[in-house]
């Protein structure tokens, strides 16, 4: 079996207990610090914005980032994330809500 | 596995999955090669004139669109042709009978030997229109919301009072039956119905239209939802609608086959699937341009899946590049949990399931065997 179907039976890593026990300020701290240390050419580019308990780590970008771009430098931190903080962390960017003003009406708001 | 429903003019497959009648990709999927898609589910525009309660395109914003002219979608056509794409089909996150490139795209892709689909609410899909596309499709299915007019106004525009969209649909649509009969096209023309828990008061007055309506097919499928639940439907409740829906597959004619989308239905929120390998074999593309793995994914908040734009660079460099496989290889990795990091039910949940399963072991896919089913080039 070729690719890499032998992960179908995995688990996908949680956070383990050290980052859970943080407080999120201490948890966006650390994030902040290995970002700067770590990934320096992008650390201007990146807003780490929120750092849940359950590894959910929300960040916004300081300019928009073409498609064929932006999927290689989130990619490329989360990696890195999980490298040098913990395997569970999983990195998102801020949703965005419709842009059509019809289906506007409707009051759907997309969550976070 | 192949839930066939039997038409006057063929197998018809809508609750299940025909990736055993490519099962070439399949084998050379499993031996690690890079495959191209079967098919892929696009838009020519993110744009449209509805706003129907239930519309997945309400969280698909993603960061910046861009307008699709008609040279992209022709070069797009070229590109799929040159790897080996078998269908297309215009459902995806926009109305693409909006689109001026929506009538050279169809035909284009006839002429490469590409099957092409298309969903539509029929505002805009008028006569001249339909003349022009309706000999070059495989398919077309037609979102009905609801089989009263003033149920139908209220769940796909702004109220109960507009129900003069619904009449134009429906003029439309028996604009496309007529057509059909008359040049006895190759065209499978059916309706759908995206059923939300508390319409369950509209399930057989739908399923009534389609038999007025002398459509092929009428089917009623699952909504989904984000994994934030923006749209709130509450899975359970489908469970109260089962004799309902058994009532209204019961009213199914010679003509007419009101098909129930059962396994959707029953899985809900609940895949069976941690790995997401169903986007490798169909692919979807935004009405942006955006190239992303699936649907799914189109939000900003996914931007780590963001592939590339096809106005932007040719798709087959996309299809090409280590980005793109990067993402897919992403999907596949235990870095991924489709039952918590993605909304429920996919276009590629049937395939998805079958691959999973197959990599697992627990049913292994087998070649298809003939009669081929219609819509083969469609998962």
């Amino acid at each position: 079996m070729g690719g890499n179907l032998h992960f179908a039976n995995f688990d996908t890593p949680t956070p383990g207990s050290a980052w859970m026990m943080l407080s999120e300020d201490e948890r966006l701290s650390r994030l902040k610090d290995v970002l700067t240390k770590g990934m320096s050419s992008v650390a201007n580019l990146i807003v780490i914005t929120s750092a849940k308990d359950d590894g959910q780590v929300i960040v916004s970008l300081q300019e928009q980032l073409p498609a064929d771009k932006r999927g290689t430098v989130l990619l490329d931190l989360e990696a890195f994330l999980k490298e040098t903080v913990d395997q569970g962390l999983v990195v998102w960017l801020d949703g965005l809500g419709d842009k059509n003003s019809l289906r506007n009406l409707r009051g759907i708001e997309v969550k976070a | 596995m192949t839930a066939a429903v039997q038409t006057r003019e063929g197998a018809l497959i809508l609750d299940s999955h025909k990736l055993s009648y490519h099962f070439d990709r399949v084998q050379a999927w499993e031996a690690g090669e890079r495959v191209a898609p079967v098919s892929v589910d696009m838009s020519l525009t993110r744009a449209c004139g509805a706003m129907c309660s239930f519309c997945y395109a309400m969280m698909q914003e993603s960061q910046a669109r861009s307008s699709i002219k008609t040279a992209h979608a022709l070069n797009l056509l070229d590109d799929f042709a040159e790897i080996g794409v078998r269908s297309v089909s215009l459902v995806s996150d926009g109305e693409s009978t909006l689109s001026k490139a929506y009538v050279p795209f169809i035909q284009h892709a006839a002429s490469l030997g590409i099957d092409v689909g298309n969903a539509t609410n029929a505002w805009e899909w008028e006569p001249e229109k339909i003349e022009q596309v309706l000999p070059y499709l495989t398919w077309i299915r037609f979102t009905v919301a609801a089989g009263r007019p003033e149920s139908y106004a209220s769940i796909m525009y702004k109220g109960p009072e507009h129900t003069e969209v619904f009449d134009r649909a429906v003029r439309h649509i028996k604009y496309a039956v007529d057509l059909k009969k008359r040049n006895r096209l190759p065209v499978t023309l059916g309706i759908q119905m995206v059923l939300m828990p508390h319409l369950k008061d509209e399930i057989i007055p739908f399923a009534q239209l389609g038999l007025d309506l002398g459509v092929d097919y009428a089917v009623i499928k699952h909504c989904s939802d984000d994994e934030q639940h923006t749209l709130g439907i509450d899975y359970s409740q489908y469970e109260g609608l089962h004799g309902l829906l058994t009532q209204a597959e019961s009213m199914s004619n010679e003509q007419t086959k009101v098909i129930v989308k059962w396994s959707k239905i029953r899985d809900g929120d609940k895949p069976t699937y941690k790995r997401f390998y169903g986007p490798q074999f169909l692919l979807q593309i935004s009405g942006s341009g955006l190239v992303a793995p699936s649907g799914m994914f189109f939000n900003a908040r996914y931007s780590k899946l963001h592939i590339g734009n096809f106005t932007e660079e040719r798709f087959k460099d996309i299809w090409e590049s280590e980005r793109y496989w990067r993402a897919m290889n992403y999907l596949a990795s235990p870095a991924f949990d489709a039952q918590t990091m993605m909304g429920t039910l996919p276009i590629q949940h049937y395939v998805s399931v079958a691959l999973d399963n197959h990599a697992k072991g627990i049913q292994r896919m087998q070649p298809g065997v003939d009669p081929k089913p219609l819509h083969v080039n469609f998962l």
